[in-house]
């Protein structure tokens, strides 16, 4: 019997660090969808658990603005593009991005090829639509090297705030919308538009791109060690994460389905989505890129009358954390 | 911790101020009448200032009202041409069209009693149509312009209108409908000459229900796709931007806009329907 009791409380003295595992909360940037698929398959897979994380996934919104949620205390770590994070650390709250897994950009300027337009020296003129929220930087940047204005002046482009749908260009509201490549073309795809009646732009392409998905963090967060170490573990598990995500998209796409909780997406566009994500992900071990940093800050700054960001950003962005997590 | 109780003491103080006021003997005079809700406004303005500072709330929460009246009057060109976008252009047109509309099917269903009972229950039912629902959809059939804010405010300010405009034709006695009937007046003259200035008050109210109901509508309608331009286009977009101040900013515009409205409103009905047991002072 007093071996049994021995025994058995040794055990529960094993057991009992499992119990304590640190919580993290991650805000995402958009609802739950492929292009979050590495974090949802490090959950799923139990590579947060391998580093006694307790990872809480909040979807985002068309409501939610992840460095408000940053702020309020709401979460620990945020996915946010890099325009809108150094807008909001230049407004006030500063946030630094730890971790990079996106390489490259997928977002696109999607036209009528019945419009003419064949180059951004058409875009004069036109009527092109962008959503709000931190996702216009990057096209108010390229229309002001353009030099373009975007005030609905005589010459210059009248822009149109679009919804999260591709109903302006077909409804023909718009002679061009910007897209996700991993989205919103194969949206417009799916309405029964071919690919040839499009043609598209895409940003990387005439080198006024810009870093995308990011985890960022409060600045003030960095300064507790024991915050650092769980951000190093959590940035660990998410490139497995994502690894695996990019060797395996179906079932990616299936994990990132079985926790879609609103029941919107589909397994066709999520299994297409996470195609064209991989290629993002593609060649990033979640280390920024300083070179692909300071081409991003060039583009935000070069804005002409109207840049999205004034001054040289200082200490926007850390290695620390992806140092300690890929050693 | 100071600035904490800054607000406090400051609280304390107006309030005993205000309390002295309004038990002294100059109570009931105009100066102290206005005085004392100025007064309140001030306080909360004030408690809010400090405490904001004091407990340095992070400005992409709640910024302090300074730095509100600061972008405020920096941003009153771009305010003004979001007001009249939302206000001029697509809530007062949709008021319009949606009030005028209602007054002449009200005047019909009063007319034609089986109207009424058909067409009652069909106006309630658009009116409960969730507006975020019906904007995009309205913003699909109509474009991005202001027509599509004009048509969601037409349904939002349809029904109340129709049904305080029934209401209020209905409001003669029989004693008032016979001595037109001595007088040798038709339909239309007793229309016109009785039916409609009793129903006076009940319009009047119906329009200050719609008038409040027409800024929301249009203001909502911009969320779901807009020209870059108008109150509910600048308070999203300023809130993905985090640009709190802006956010509070153009809300103090549509406010004071809405607030103008139905004071303009009141002051008809006071003209108009002088003779109402209502505007007894």
């Amino acid at each position: 019997m007093k071996k049994m009791i021995l025994a058995a409380s040794a055990l529960a003295g094993f057991a009992a660090p499992a119990f304590a595992q640190d919580a993290v909360t991650l805000q995402l940037k958009w609802v739950t969808q492929a292009q979050f698929a590495g974090y949802y398959v490090a959950l799923e897979n139990g590579y947060y658990e391998e580093e006694n994380l307790d990872v809480t996934i909040l979807p985002g919104g068309p409501d939610v603005a992840p460095p408000q949620v940053l702020a309020g205390g709401g979460a620990d770590v945020m996915v946010d593009w890099m325009p809108s994070a150094l807008a909001v650390r230049e407004g006030g709250l500063p946030v630094v991005n730890i971790a990079q897994p996106f390489a490259s950009g997928g977002l696109m300027l999607a036209c009528w090829k019945d419009t003419g337009i064949e180059g951004p020296e058409d875009f004069a003129g036109r009527t092109i639509g962008v959503w709000f929220g931190g996702n216009e930087y990057p096209l108010f940047s390229w229309m002001s090297q353009l030099g373009i204005a975007t005030d609905g002046s005589e010459g210059g482009v009248t822009i149109l705030r679009q919804g999260f749908n591709v109903d302006p260009l077909i409804q023909r509201q718009a002679d061009c919308i910007s897209v996700m490549s991993y989205n919103e073309y194969w949206q417009i795809i799916d309405a029964g538009v071919t690919p040839e009646e499009i043609v598209t732009f895409s940003y990387s392409d005439f080198d006024v791109d810009v870093l995308e998905d990011g985890l960022w963090v409060k600045e003030e967060s960095l300064e507790d060690p024991a915050f650092v170490d769980r951000m190093a573990r959590f940035v660990r598990a998410s490139m497995r994460g994502w690894k695996w995500a990019e060797e395996n998209p179906s079932e990616a796409a299936m994990i990132v389905l079985d926790n879609d909780e609103t029941g919107a997406q589909t397994e066709a566009h999520q299994i297409r989505m996470m195609g064209e994500i991989a290629k993002l992900t593609a060649g990033s071990d979640g280390v920024l890129d300083e070179a692909a940093y300071e081409r991003t800050v060039a583009t935000l700054m070069s804005g002409g009358s109207d840049p999205v960001i004034s001054a040289m950003p200082e200490g926007a962005w850390t290695h620390a954390i992806t140092d300690l997590a890929l050693q | 911790m100071n600035l904490i109780a800054g607000a406090g003491l400051f609280w304390l103080g107006a309030w005993a101020l205000n309390a002295w006021l309004t038990n002294g003997k100059w109570a009931n005079t105009v100066p102290v009448r206005i005085f004392v809700p100025l007064l309140f406004g001030v306080t909360l303005l004030m408690i809010w200032e400090l405490v904001v500072r004091g407990l340095q709330v992070p400005v992409v929460i709640l910024p302090p009202p300074s730095q509100i009246a600061v972008t405020l009057m920096g941003s009153l060109p771009i305010l003004w041409a979001d007001l009249v976008q939302t206000f001029f252009k697509g809530a007062l047109s949709g008021f319009a069209i949606g009030c005028a509309s209602a007054v002449v099917m009200a005047v019909v269903v009063d007319r034609y009693d089986y109207l009424r009972r058909g067409l009652l229950p069909v106006g309630n039912f658009m009116a409960a149509l969730p507006i975020v629902g019906t904007a995009p959809i309205l913003v699909m059939w109509f474009g991005f312009g202001w027509q599509s804010k004009a048509a969601v405010v037409v349904l939002m300010v349809f029904f109340p209108m129709l049904v305080n405009t029934v209401a209020g034709l209905r409001d003669t006695s029989v004693m008032q409908r016979d001595l037109m009937r001595t007088y040798g007046a038709d339909y239309w003259q007793t229309l016109f000459k009785l039916r409609l200035p009793a129903a006076l008050p009940f319009m009047f109210n119906g329009l200050k229900i719609a008038s409040t109901l027409a800024l929301i509508g249009a203001i909502v309608a911009e969320f779901f796709g807009s020209p870059t331009q108008g109150i509910g286009f600048r308070i999203s977009v300023a809130n993905g931007g985090l640009a709190l101040d802006m956010v509070w900013s153009a809300i103090l515009v549509g406010s004071i806009a809405a607030c103008l409205m139905y004071g303009l409103i009141a002051g008809l009905e006071r003209w108009a329907t002088f003779w109402h047991p209502s505007q007894r002072r």
